[in-house]
């Protein structure tokens, strides 16, 4: 995930570091809902399964890194 | 419902609502329910703290939450005789600063519970006769440009939409739209004229909207068309998936026929009404009904003025600028700016607003939106003028000038600046974040070694959209 947010990242003057779980990619500005919608399709092609978007994101801190992570290494 | 011989000012319709229905909900946020009897009790003590600590008719600034306080505070205000002036809940302070001193605002409401109203800086001594809000948009010379709406150009609305729009006490009404956003206020009278339910989710981005339209049990729906967009990435459009939706409302950016086709597909017990209308003639003027059978490619027409409110083309033939005159059509900006030009004033008093959209109007009396006379374009359905992005780098970038377009890529609307000589993108891209909304900021900033010129000595903006097109 690192990966494909590090390049708009770099360009808003983040640092890796703090692409961490507690990261909110909307609040931080870095993604609009659009681009976060589609960086969780994009997940989806690279570990090759769909995930249920509208319950992922209805989850409390639905867009943080730290959800994302969870719904692709548990599904949920 | 027949409002024709009664006020539709915006606080008599909530009065009234609150007399009919005390018991009924009238504010649903994420499952918490306030009946028009408590939201009217709440709204009364804000009221009362308006009366007890601000100067009589002055604006009052709110931070646009998505809380109970927020609803009661805009009622509040309205009913103390006083002005809300929305502040974006995301926006960086020094918008906010912008928009208070440019409103000159005598206090900010901001959790009513904690806090009450404070006094923070203070008002013109002139008293506001029967305004109502005060909303920013974008501005093409130096920040954003603030539209003061009376209370009679709400009402003009109302008269209308509450005769015809088909709402009733049995309805549950979608609240998609930041308060800090002229259609909000339609979200919020209509809803409460018509004694239905307002239902609100606290997400703002609208990645629950579809979860919240479904546990809230959705009959009427407003939103900007790109909503539609999002949904549909979503995977959240299925054919038939929100039966329970009878009235589909959309306005704020133009409505594709692609778009159109998706949501009749996905709600096809609603009926569809396409809405147009810029802040400075509140909040829309122009609807089109949409039949079946629907075209499959282009935009829906904006069709034709609201009973009473008055349509003109300015240009030859059936091609030109919209311009709108009536009972809603505001009288223009706060301060002095250059932009008051677009309000024309007759020798009779009345104004017309040149709303710098390029229109057709076809023989059946149809207007259609085509695009734009300036370089104004819609960022997320916000009206952003990509020349503020300049005028807020302009302090930073010493000798050197950048310019900014707007192109359209995946659908999406994106703003690139470019600069002719050496800048660091990354800490101008930061210092842009503390000073914009989040949607004004571009996507990236290029750095040139000179900007393009055309024949005629001007920055050669077509050859800029180019190279912002191709990444």
């Amino acid at each position: 995930m690192v990966e494909v947010l590090m390049p708009r990242a770099a360009r808003l003057g983040m640092h890796a570091d703090e692409l961490n779980d507690e990261l909110d990619l909307l609040r931080s500005g870095l993604l609009d809902s659009l681009g976060f919608v589609d960086l969780v399709v994009e997940l989806e092609k690279r570990c090759g399964r769909e995930v249920d978007l509208m319950a992922a994101m209805d989850r409390p801190g639905g867009s943080t890194m730290g959800n994302l992570v969870e719904l692709f290494t548990h599904g949920r | 419902m027949n409002v024709s011989h009664l006020s539709t000012d915006p606080v008599a319709v909530f009065d009234r609502a609150v007399a009919t229905w005390p018991g009924r909900p009238a504010l649903d946020i994420d499952g918490t329910v306030f009946t028009y009897a408590q939201l009217s009790a709440l709204a009364d003590e804000v009221a009362q703290r308006c009366e007890a600590s601000l100067p009589a008719g002055s604006r009052v600034a709110l931070v646009a939450r998505r809380d109970v306080a927020t609803y009661a505070a805009v009622l509040g205000i309205l009913r103390s005789s006083r002005s809300y002036v929305p502040l974006h809940a995301d926006h960086p302070p020094e918008r906010w600063q912008q928009a208070m001193d440019l409103a000159q605002v005598a206090g900010i409401v901001d959790d009513i519970s904690a806090t009450g109203v404070q006094r923070t800086a203070l008002t013109s001594p002139e008293q506001l006769q029967g305004e109502a809000y005060v909303m920013f948009t974008s501005g093409s010379t130096s920040g954003p440009k603030g539209v003061p709406v009376l209370r009679r150009h709400v009402a003009a609305y109302l008269a209308h939409a509450l005769a015809h729009f088909g709402i009733t006490e049995h309805d549950r009404c979608t609240q998609l739209f930041s308060l800090a956003f002229d259609l909000s206020v339609h979200d919020l009278f209509v809803t409460w004229g018509s004694g239905a339910c307002l239902c609100v989710t606290r997400d703002a981005a609208g990645l629950r909207t579809a979860a919240h339209v479904q546990r809230a049990g959705i009959t009427t729906w407003f939103s900007v068309p790109s909503l539609i967009d999002l949904m549909a990435r979503m995977r959240a459009l299925p054919a038939n998936g929100w039966p329970t939706i009878r009235a589909s409302f959309f306005c704020g950016e133009a409505l594709r026929w692609d778009q159109l086709q998706r949501w009749a597909k996905a709600a096809p017990n609603s009926r569809i009404t396409n809405l147009y209308g810029p802040t400075e003639a509140t909040i829309a003027i122009l609807e089109h009904p949409v039949i079946p059978p629907y075209a499959t490619t282009g935009i829906v027409p904006i069709g034709r003025p609201f009973p009473g409110s008055r349509a003109l083309l300015r240009g030859a033939g059936r091609e030109g600028e919209l311009c709108l005159g009536g009972p809603q059509v505001t009288e223009g900006y706060l301060g002095d700016t250059s932009a008051q030009a677009n309000f024309l004033r007759a020798a009779d008093g009345s104004v017309t607003y040149a709303t710098g959209d390029r229109v057709r109007y076809d023989a059946s009396g149809v207007y259609h939106f085509l695009g734009r006379m300036d370089d104004q374009v819609k960022v997320q359905g916000h009206r952003v003028e990509p020349v503020e992005v300049d005028h807020a780098l302009q302090p930073l970038l010493a000798e050197r000038i950048s310019v900014t377009v707007a192109v359209e890529r995946d659908g999406v609307m994106r703003l690139v600046t470019f600069i002719d000589g050496p800048a660091d993108e990354v800490a101008l891209l930061h210092a842009l974040r503390q000073r914009l909304p989040s949607y004004m900021v571009p996507e990236a900033i290029r750095v040139l070694d000179a900007l393009p010129l055309n024949p005629n000595g001007k920055v050669d903006k077509r050859a800029l959209n180019e190279l912002a097109q191709h990444g």
